[in-house]
């Protein structure tokens, strides 16, 4: 059911709902050709600094790392739309209960793995006693 | 290739009896019920009225249906296994391996996801809108689809009863056991398949029930006056959506294992079979809280409405659900404590279990200081709702127990791990299902059940609940462990026994409760719900009539603190009035779609091919499915209107109801 205007909460509408209202098209355009333009950018930049000699071998992880967390940002902020305003709390919300889940099982997940070996003998020790 | 897959005559199982006979008599009722719909003539009633319908609330009855048939089904294989763990002392009983590893797989897979989700599920899906004062879901044909989907789940596997064979690995198939090597037959294909296309259905529930309590609630419903039921189902619905792309994930790799020859969980080539175990564990603890939480809510709501009291510490009540919800996700290493993790691993793991029982605990103290000088009637809900206090109390301690490793090192995978989580599980899912169902009968259907038969069942379940698992305690700490086809130790019999005769004791409640619902069938005038409001009830639900209108109000209520219905009837008590009548004006409802149905009958054709890899046949359910989509994308018209004058004309019927209600209110003179 679509509910009227008047049975939803005014201050938890969807994103973009408001911005439909009071936006003209050309500013959603607009809104979206920057992000794409700057999703473009992080991609290149990305597949860019893994051949040039600019960033210090070791360092490129770090800068993969870095440029596809300001990717995920530019796609919150011109792709789905999350702002700070309070029309976006549920977003917000929804959005840091999700990041926190993912950080939770992937992190928990890591740190399980890599402990899953803890009472094993050393691999030395397992051959030199099976000798 | 054979143009039927590894499908043959050879895939009925004619040389067993058992499976044999119960598929048959499954499908002769089945056939017998059916026949009997098409000879009467019901069938075009039974689709336009429920196969296509959109309403929560006629897909909250079908969800709660779907569970109740699931758990006799499930309710059966236990009965084989008690009864095999009976006899199978120093014998071979009368369960062949092969055949018992079938059984506690079925058991385990059917309870949890056939029987408890559906009823959890089927019971917000009535509940939830009508407390919120609203209509319907966010998405009523999605959440048409996601029960339809839930049934393929449930089809698929009562199918392998008959043509193949189930898992024989466990309800939750540990590799290597569970890959290709080492269980070559199409058992764990049909597990797979089953919940890959059930999974989906539940995302879709968890997404279109967060979407509607966050987004669609009567008008003045802010979050602090939502009742604990709607809490903490916006609580379980928000870890649904987190936590089962998490198994439709672990589920995939290892589909892809069986069938591409992937390595996610081999030995060989890099796998890594634990990374199964810890992954379906992320799923799996928060899942026992998808099912507790919905539970803690119907308690909540029953445990207030028959003391008479709004629920003590409403806000530490969402606070301690909102807990419960975040700490769940960090706890899931305490069913793997053996696996070979460090000290400090489990120790951490071990301490953030134990302190989820503190959030439950505040639920309890909760619950008693509601109870606590009020007004308790011992309505069959009620008991219900004591029998869980007690029951369930015992059931945290024994897990708390669990959490702690060093303990757990012994009981791990002993049948005291399997009493305790029939103990949590029984009194919390179970005894809440049976609850919720006697709570809101007469909403759904306009007659209280039988109060008698209803005690009757509730005595049996209690006293048979004890009798069956009791004894599973003591014999884990004898040594005896889970799945045992047959053992040896003499001192694990007598529990056995004891167990078995518990089991006979569940199956008299079991009586009852089908002679429940018969008696109060046919004596349902005695039984009429003539007001709307049968048990002094607190919340929006019950303002409107039983059974409600299609479209739930005529009128949206216009909430102005917590409890409104409460609020309503207090103020018609002191006017000695109704509200003044509304102005009623025409209502938009979605119409009904055979859209959710026929994806699912051609999702139940593919699941059913990939797993007897019939390819063809996959690819044509896969298109019908998707082209199922693409027409109810393209539909022209979304809703239908009923007139305002057949709102007034339902609404005015239920004014009357409640001003005769009033009259006789003020000749009693009970204060309210
Ligand atoms: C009071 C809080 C609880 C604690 C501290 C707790 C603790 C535990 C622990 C430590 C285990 C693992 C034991 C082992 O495998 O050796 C376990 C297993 C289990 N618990 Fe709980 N539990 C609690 C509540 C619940 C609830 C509310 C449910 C369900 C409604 C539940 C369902 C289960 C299930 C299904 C299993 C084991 C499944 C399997 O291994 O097949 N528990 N619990
Ligand atoms: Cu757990």
């Amino acid at each position: 059911m679509t509910p009227a205007k008047e049975e939803i909460n005014a201050d938890d509408v969807a994103p973009g709902v408001m911005e439909a209202a009071d936006h003209s098209i050309r500013d959603g355009i607009q809104g979206y050709l920057i992000g794409l333009a700057l999703a473009i950018m992080l991609t290149v930049a990305s597949f860019y600094i893994v051949h040039t000699p600019l960033i210090w071998g070791p360092g490129i992880p770090v800068a993969l790392v870095v440029l596809a967390i300001a990717q995920i940002g530019v796609h919150l902020v011109f792709f789905l739309h999350i702002t700070t305003a309070p029309d976006n709390t549920n977003n917000v919300l929804a959005l840091a209960f999700g990041v926190l889940i993912v950080a939770l099982v992937i992190g928990g997940s890591l740190w399980i793995m890599s402990h899953l070996n803890q009472n094993m003998l050393p691999m030395d020790q397992m051959t030199r006693m099976q000798r | 290739m054979h143009l039927l897959g590894k499908l043959s005559w050879n895939a009925i199982p004619w040389d067993q009896p058992i499976p044999l006979v119960a598929g048959a008599v499954v499908f002769v009722a089945l056939f017998a019920v059916v026949a009997w719909t098409i000879l009467k003539g019901h069938l075009p009633y039974l689709w336009r009225e429920w196969i296509t319908s959109v309403d929560h609330k006629r897909i909250g009855v079908m969800y709660t249906l779907l569970a109740l048939v699931m758990l006799v089904r499930g309710f059966v294989d236990a009965i084989m296994m008690r009864s095999q763990q009976a006899i199978a002392f120093r014998a071979p009983g009368y369960l062949p391996p092969e055949h018992y590893n079938q059984i506690f797989s079925a058991h385990g897979t059917i309870m949890i996801f056939f029987a408890a989700m559906p009823l959890m599920i089927g019971l917000m899906n009535f509940v939830v809108p009508l407390q919120l004062g609203v209509r319907d879901v966010a998405f009523p044909t999605l959440n048409a689809t996601s029960f339809w989907l839930t049934a393929t789940g449930a089809l698929l596997v009562n199918i392998s009863l008959v043509v193949g064979e189930f898992d024989p690995a466990g309800w939750l198939p540990y590799p290597p056991l569970s890959e290709l090597r080492y269980s070559p037959g199409v058992g764990v294909d049909y597990y797979l398949w089953a919940l890959l296309i059930s999974g989906v259905g539940t995302l879709m529930t968890g997404i279109n029930f967060v979407t509607t309590i966050l987004k669609i609630r009567a008008p003045g419903m802010s979050y602090l006056r939502m009742t604990i039921f709607c809490w903490t189902a916006l609580a379980a619905n928000l870890m649904i959506v987190a936590a089962f792309p998490v198994l439709t994930a672990t589920l995939a790799m290892l589909t892809l294992d069986r069938y591409l020859g992937f390595h996610f969980f081999t030995n060989a080539a890099g796998g890594n079979m634990m990374m199964f175990i810890n992954l379906i564990w992320a799923w799996g603890h928060p899942e026992v809280y998808i099912l507790a939480l919905p539970s803690f809510g119907v308690f909540s709501e029953v445990i207030s409405t028959f003391s008479g009291k709004p629920l003590f510490g409403y806000r530490s009540m969402v606070a301690a659900t909102m807990f419960i919800c975040l700490v769940s996700f960090t706890v899931w290493l305490h069913h793997f404590f053996t696996m070979g993790a460090g000290a400090d691993v489990n120790g951490i793991f071990g301490i953030a279990t134990s302190i989820i029982a503190v959030g439950t605990g505040v639920k309890i103290y909760n619950w008693l200081f509601t109870m606590y000088g009020g007004r308790i009637r011992f309505a069959t809900p009620m008991l219900w709702a004591m029998g869980f206090l007690v029951t369930f109390t015992i059931g945290g301690m024994t897990g708390v127990l669990l959490a702690v490793p060093p303990a757990d090192f012994q009981l791990h995978n002993s049948l005291f791990l399997v009493a305790h989580f029939h103990n949590v599980l029984i009194s919390g899912v179970l005894f809440a299902g049976f609850a919720g169902i006697t709570y809101w009968f007469p909403k759904a259907f306009g007659f209280r059940l039988h109060e008698g038969w209803g005690k009757a069942a509730f005595w049996f379940s209690l006293i048979g609940f004890y009798v069956t698992f009791m004894p599973l305690y003591v014999a884990g700490l004898l040594g005896m462990t889970r799945r045992l086809q047959h053992y040896e130790v003499a001192a694990w019999h007598p529990w056995m026994l004891v167990a078995a005769f518990g089991i006979v004791i569940m199956t008299c409640a079991l009586a009852c409760q089908v002679t429940q619902i018969v008696v109060s069938i046919r004596r349902r005038d005695e039984l009429r719900d003539e007001t709307g409001d049968p048990w002094d009830g607190r919340s929006l639900e019950w303002a409107t009539a039983s059974p409600p209108p299609a479209f739930n109000f005529a009128v949206l209520p216009d909430v102005r603190g917590e409890e409104p219905y409460q609020a309503i009837k207090r103020r018609a008590i002191e006017t000695q009035q109704l509200s003044s009548e509304a102005q009623y004006e025409p209502i938009e409802l979605p119409r009904n779609s055979p859209t959710g149905f026929i994806a699912a009958f051609f999702s139940t054709i593919t699941g059913f091919a990939l797993i007897w890899h019939i390819w063809w046949m996959v690819g044509l359910g896969l298109a019908a499915a998707y082209a199922v989509f693409v027409w109810f994308a393209w539909r022209d018209v979304e809703e239908y209107e009923i007139p305002a004058d057949a709102v007034a004309r339902a609404d005015r019927d239920r004014r009357r109801a409640r001003a005769e209600w009033l009259d006789h209110h003020e000749r009693a003179g009970e204060p309210a």
